[in-house]
Formats: C-alpha cells, sequence, structure tokens
C-alpha cells in the first residue's frame, strides 16, 4: 500500500505518541528493551492497549487488554474501521487527497457492526468501538505488531488491514504516528533488504523492475534471471515431488523451527544435495551431506540493520577457530569453482559495493561515518544526508500527493483448524524470555545466571487443568492430527479456558510436530499461532 | 606466560531485531563480560537476559570446527578442499542437467549485512536462480 515493508518511524516514536495498539506482540520476552521504551512511554500517558489472546505482561502498563479470540485481528479491525466510517472519526479531505478505493473498504466493512464483531472477537462491544474512537481521534497514534499477527494463514491480509486503519485515520507519515513491525532477529530486515527474498534484490526493489536490475547486472557482469523464484515454502512443495535437488540451507534450523516437523524431515530425504553451513551441529545439519563450519557473531566484521532501519556496525572482539570460515568467505569460493569470480579482502569493500548499487538507501552510509554517529537510519542517499526518521512524510508535505495509497479491504477468516469434540483446545505457540529460537545458542548461558524457565511446558488455564485433573509440573500428553508429545504442564492464568501454549525452543520437546502446515498463500508464512489439539493425562486409558 | 590483557570491544547484540549496543569485555580471546552500552541510541546502557549473559555459545565445545561430508551413511570430518569441490561438482552437475531452478537457498537472518549481500549474489550470479528466501516472512 505504501510501497515498501520498512517500519515507518523509529522506536522513539513510542514516547511521543499518545495512543499504541499492540497487536500479537509480547514485547516484554520478545523484545525486552523495546518493552522498556514502551513502559517509560505509558507513564508519561501513551495509552497502550494490547490485543492479545493471552494476559501477556505488557497488560499490567496497558490502558486496555483486548483478550481477542487467536486469529481474529481481521475481524477487530475490520470492526474498528466500521466504527471509524459510521461516526465519521475520519478527514473525508485526507482520504480525498491521498487514498484510493475507500468505497469498496466501506462496503467490506459494512457486515463488521460492533455486535457481529464481538461475537466473533469474543470481546465486549463497547470495548470495540471505545478502541476505534481513541485511536481514530488521537493526536497521534501509533500500531505496533509481531508474529502474533503474521504468523497465520492471513498474515499479509493482517497487515494490509492494520495499513487500512492507519490510512484512514491519517496516522502516519509524522512522528508519533505510524506502523512498526516489531522483527525478531538481528538482521532479518538487513536481510530482506540485501535481497535475500524470491522477488527483491539489493536495496528492497523489485527483482521484475527490469531498469533497476540492469544496474546490477552491469555492475556484475552478468544476466540476472529475471522471474520471481521460490519462497522457502514453494521450496518445500517442490521438495515433496522431487523438483529441487539441492538446498543450501545457512544458519537456519528449519527442521525444528517450521511447522508440521515429521513431514519437513521426509522432504529432506529427496534432496540429492543437502548443505547446511551453522555454527553448531543443529537438527538440521545431522540431515545434511555437507556441513560447513561458519564464523559466529563476535567473530566478524560487518553491518546489522534493525527493527527501525538503523544500520549499525558489528566488530570482531574474539579470532575464531583457524578452520571456521566466514559466510561470505565460504561463498565467494564457491562461486570461482562454479566459474563466477567473486573475490573481496574485507566485509567493508563488500558493503561499498552495496552502497554503490543500492545508492537511494544507502549511498551516505560509510563505515566512518557509523564509527562516528554509531547508527544511521536509512534511507540516507548521500553522506551529508542525516538518514531518515519517518517514512512517508509525503502525506503531510504541502504540495500536491501524487501518489495515492489504495485501501486494500480484507475478509476475515478463522483459523484454519478449529478446536473440535477430538481435539478441543487451541494451541498458540511463541517465545520465552531467555531463550531464542530453536535455543542453539541461548543452552550456553553464562554460569550463576539463574533461569525462570528451563524446559519447555505447555501452559494451561486452572479450570481446564481442574477439569482434566492435571497438577502443576504434571508430565501430560498433548496431540494434534500431525503428531504428540510429553511436556510439563503449566497452570496459568495468562491464557484463557480453551486455549493452550507452548514456545518451541527445546529440541526434546518439539512442538512443531503438532503446529499445521498451512501458509498465508501471499507470504508463504505458516500457520504457528493456532492449531486444534488434545491433552491428555499419561498412563491412564 | 604472558600477562593477559583485557580489552573492551564495542558491538551490537546478535539476538533480537531491537540492535542494543553492547560493550564485550575480552580477555585471552574469550568474552568473559557484556555491559550495555550508554552511549548506544536505542538501549542507552541498558540490556535484557539474553544479551547480557547468553554469549557463552562463542565459546561452546560443541562449535563446528571442520568440515563434515557424509561417507557411508555418516557424517564424518574432512578437508574445506574436499567439502567444497564435492559441493560445487554436484551444484555444477545438477545445474547442467535440471537448471537452476532445482536449486534453493535459505539466507541466514542473523548474519550480517554484507554475507547476506553476498548470498544473494551467488545465488544469483554464480547459480542463476532466483530460489532465495530467509524468515523474512514470519
Amino acid at each position: 500500500m505504501f510501497g515498501s515493508g520498512s517500519p515507518t518511524n523509529t522506536l522513539d516514536d513510542f514516547e511521543e505518541s499518545d495512543v499504541l495498539l499492540l497487536m500479537g506482540s509480547n514485547t516484554t520476552e520478545a523484545h525486552p528493551i523495546i518493552a522498556n521504551k514502551m513502559k517509560k512511554a505509558a507513564k508519561q500517558g501513551l495509552k497502550i492497549i494490547v490485543v492479545d489472546p493471552r494476559k501477556i505482561d505488557m497488560t499490567k502498563v496497558a490502558h486496555r487488554h483486548l483478550q481477542i479470540e487467536v486469529g481474529a485481528d481481521i475481524a477487530l479491525m475490520n470492526g474498528m474501521l466500521h466504527v471509524i466510517i459510521e461516526e465519521g472519526l475520519f478527514n473525508d479531505e485526507w482520504v480525498r487527497k491521498h487514498t484510493a478505493d475507500f468505497e469498496r473498504l466501506k462496503a467490506q466493512v459494512k457486515t463488521f457492526t460492533p455486535s457481529y464483531t464481538a461475537k466473533i472477537t469474543g470481546l465486549d462491544a463497547a470495548d470495540i468501538v471505545e478502541t476505534a474512537r481513541e485511536y481514530a481521534r488521537a493526536d497521534k497514534a501509533m500500531i505496533a505488531y509481531t508474529l502474533g499477527i503474521t504468523e497465520h494463514h492471513c498474515g499479509v491480509n493482517n497487515v494490509f488491514d492494520i495499513a487500512n486503519l492507519a490510512m484512514l485515520t491519517g496516522h502516519i507519515g509524522k512522528r508519533g504516528n505510524g506502523i512498526m513491525p516489531l522483527r525478531g532477529q538481528n538482521n532479518v530486515q538487513g536481510a530482506g533488504d540485501m535481497g535475500c527474498l524470491p522477488n527483491m534484490i539489493t536495496g528492497a526493489r523489485s527483482i521484475t523492475d527490469n531498469q533497476y536490475r540492469r544496474r546490477f547486472e552491469d555492475h556484475w557482469g552478468i544476466q540476472i534471471n529475471s522471474n520471481v523464484g521460490d519462497t522457502q515454502t514453494r521450496t518445500f512443495e517442490r521438495m515433496e515431488n522431487g523438483e529441487v535437488k539441492a538446498l543450501y540451507v545457512i544458519g537456519e534450523n528449519p527442521l525444528l523451527a517450521d511447522v508440521h516437523l515429521n513431514h519437513t524431515a521426509k522432504l529432506f530425504n529427496n534432496l540429492d544435495l543437502l548443505i547446511v553451513q551453522d555454527i553448531f551441529l543443529t537438527d538440521t545439519a545431522k540431515q545434511a551431506d555437507v556441513v560447513l563450519p561458519a564464523k559466529s557473531w563476535g567473530e566478524v566484521e560487518g553491518t546489522y540493520t534493525n527493527t527501525d532501519r538503523r544500520i549499525q556496525r558489528v566488530r570482531q572482539a574474539v579470532k575464531a577457530d583457524a578452520n571456521v570460515r566466514e559466510d561470505w568467505e565460504i561463498l565467494c569460493d564457491l562461486a570461482s569453482r562454479l566459474g563466477y569470480k567473486m573475490m573481496y579482502n574485507n566485509s567493508e569493500e563488500i558493503w561499498e559495493e552495496v552502497r554503490t548499487l543500492a545508492h537511494e538507501v544507502y549511498g551516505g552510509i560509510s563505515y566512518k561515518r557509523l564509527d562516528q554517529e554509531y547508527a544511521i537510519h536509512y534511507p540516507c542517499p548521500n553522506e551529508e544526508h542525516p538518514g531518515t526518521f519517518v517514512l512517508h512524510e509525503r502525506f503531510h508535505q504541502s504540495y500536491d500527493n501524487t501518489l495515492k495509497s489504495a485501501f486494500v479491504p480484507v475478509a476475515y477468516t478463522p483459523p484454519i483448524e478449529q478446536p473440535d469434540k477430538d481435539y478441543p483446545f487451541t494451541l498458540t505457540t511463541g517465545r520465552r524470555l531467555e531463550s531464542y529460537n530453536t535455543h542453539t545458542q541461548t543452552r550456553h548461558y553464562a554460569s550463576g545466571v539463574k533461569l525462570k524457565q528451563a524446559e519447555e511446558t505447555v501452559d494451561i488455564h486452572p479450570k481446564d487443568a481442574a477439569r482434566l485433573k492435571i497438577e502443576d509440573g504434571e508430565v501430560v500428553e498433548v496431540l494434534s492430527r500431525r503428531g504428540s508429545l510429553s511436556v510439563k504442564a503449566k497452570i496459568t492464568e495468562q491464557v484463557v479456558p480453551g486455549l493452550v501454549f507452548m514456545s518451541f525452543h527445546w529440541s526434546e520437546v518439539p512442538t512443531n510436530v503438532l503446529t499445521i502446515n498451512e501458509y498465508d498463500p501471499i507470504s508463504g508464512t505458516a500457520e504457528f499461532k493456532a492449531c486444534a489439539v488434545n491433552i491428555r493425562k499419561k498412563n491412564v486409558d | 606466560m604472558e600477562a593477559s590483557e583485557t580489552k573492551t570491544v564495542k558491538t551490537i547484540c546478535g539476538y533480537c531485531g531491537t540492535g542494543c549496543g553492547l560493550l564485550l569485555e575480552v580477555t585471552d580471546n574469550n568474552i568473559t563480560k557484556i555491559r550495555g552500552d550508554k552511549a548506544a541510541p536505542v538501549n542507552k546502557g541498558q540490556t535484557c537476559v539474553k544479551g547480557a549473559f547468553a554469549y557463552k555459545y562463542v565459546h561452546a565445545d560443541e562449535r563446528l570446527k571442520s568440515p563434515l561430508i557424509r561417507q557411508d551413511g555418516r557424517l564424518v570430518e574432512t578437508t574445506w578442499e574436499t567439502a567444497l569441490q564435492f559441493i560445487a561438482d554436484k551444484l555444477t552437475h545438477i545445474k547442467e542437467h535440471f537448471g537452476p531452478n532445482a536449486i534453493s537457498m535459505f539466507a541466514c537472518a542473523r548474519s550480517t549485512n554484507e554475507s547476506n549481500y553476498i548470498t544473494q549474489k551467488f545465488m544469483r550470479a554464480a547459480i542463476g536462480s532466483n530460489n532465495i528466501d530467509g524468515c523474512n516472512r514470519t
């Protein structure tokens, strides 16, 4: 809608805002330092409205907690859009000047009356109306979200509806107004921006943009395939029918991290060549034909791009083992063996090539400037440019905005697998504070650190536990249509009756044997956040 | 034995996407302590439990220290030369017989921008395929 997939503002903007819709983000555990910023802002008057099926820690500082049914986010947002339109809480002139397809949006949300929305979301109609009013009427308002929004079969539509809300109310393009996806990994933003995507090349521009692609072809001295490539999901599908012969996996552990683990393991057998480049022998690496030992954080030089478009310098602290190589060194060696010569002496030479080619975005960001200024927000096209703090400022500049943003009306679709008689619980998955993804690194804490959670649990509401006669700490069986596992129960009011929660940090408890292999048709992101399970006491027939 | 010296290295945390600035204390090629960097614009000296304490993995005994290759069903240690030439020969064969579209890459959201730039350049220039994706989508 806005022409880019980047966070629109900076993390400092929370302090300048009046209302924050915090959607599907367990900020305290997944982004502790950002949670601190939000809590500080809340003390200064920021009204935080938490939208989450679980009573997460952020609800303690929240102005309101909308404890929504898993996967009902679009219903809530369509309901809010309905209220904003019905009550005229938007600026006609803004909508005329900057947007397109308003009538289509209006038609899409027409049926989402507060009472209908309340029924789907499990929320109070009055709370839905009040949230819509507060967000729309605020002088400055922001929306922040994480995987609770994207890890659904309708993840892309969820994000479209967030953009619809911001666009209708004009909460975009100014300090304290915008949309902030909070990124889970240190350089997930950077990896995408660099072009590690099937449809994008360095500078986050489309691979089908002939003029832009030609710039790279000239510099690289080679013709680049102009067809969009396969997403991870599509690659798995093509592995199934044998069309993918070789898979090269760098620093990822798809066997443990991806949905429907048992199925993923079988797919690897269909390959002629599986290459895994990593710092540990992960479960995925154990299946490989060749494993290449890589350098880790602390051993390399370079840059990361954080969740608010900030480029910062990463420096080498220790020397790696002499027989371990850096990712780019390995790939340059391999490329030369494949007949395409790639030669660099250090990471700065690579960065200089990035700056030259994607100059609109990084032209002004040199290692020297980063040493002096610590961080620079892209886009920063030249050395004199201070960096960009807020995107889409065109909406508020005096000249006529010719680049109108079309609304993308979206329909509500419930989670694909609904609880039923055999599998009466909804399982939702997420992260825990002290652990990180598949936990290959966070197993290694400094000695003497007391951890709150040292093993996996299935988090269950006291009412459900009482009904099933399950005690806190008791090992129970969790079953879905795809697999089963044993895990300790943790009785907590963080979840509501009917909902259970697990993370996927521990390979001893491979949560993703339970999850469902349903994907968003546009992004290919899997529905980690909802599937149906049953919980049983062990050794009881 | 030489007296050990402690140096401090400024860097960015390798865990979540917040981008906190850290100061690493290093003695005898070992990270011994991590503090938040007060000069860092994002965290202004704060750190979370992961950033401050979960660094021992860098020095873990289980770190891979040699290329491994599958022989008779088992992964065994090999040289870089053997491993890389084996991969190059296999990839060339697959490219010739099935085309570049039969090769896919999952890139790493933890690696630097520089390594990620080279990763996609490798796929697009040396392999000739846009089948590259990361967990950027989640």
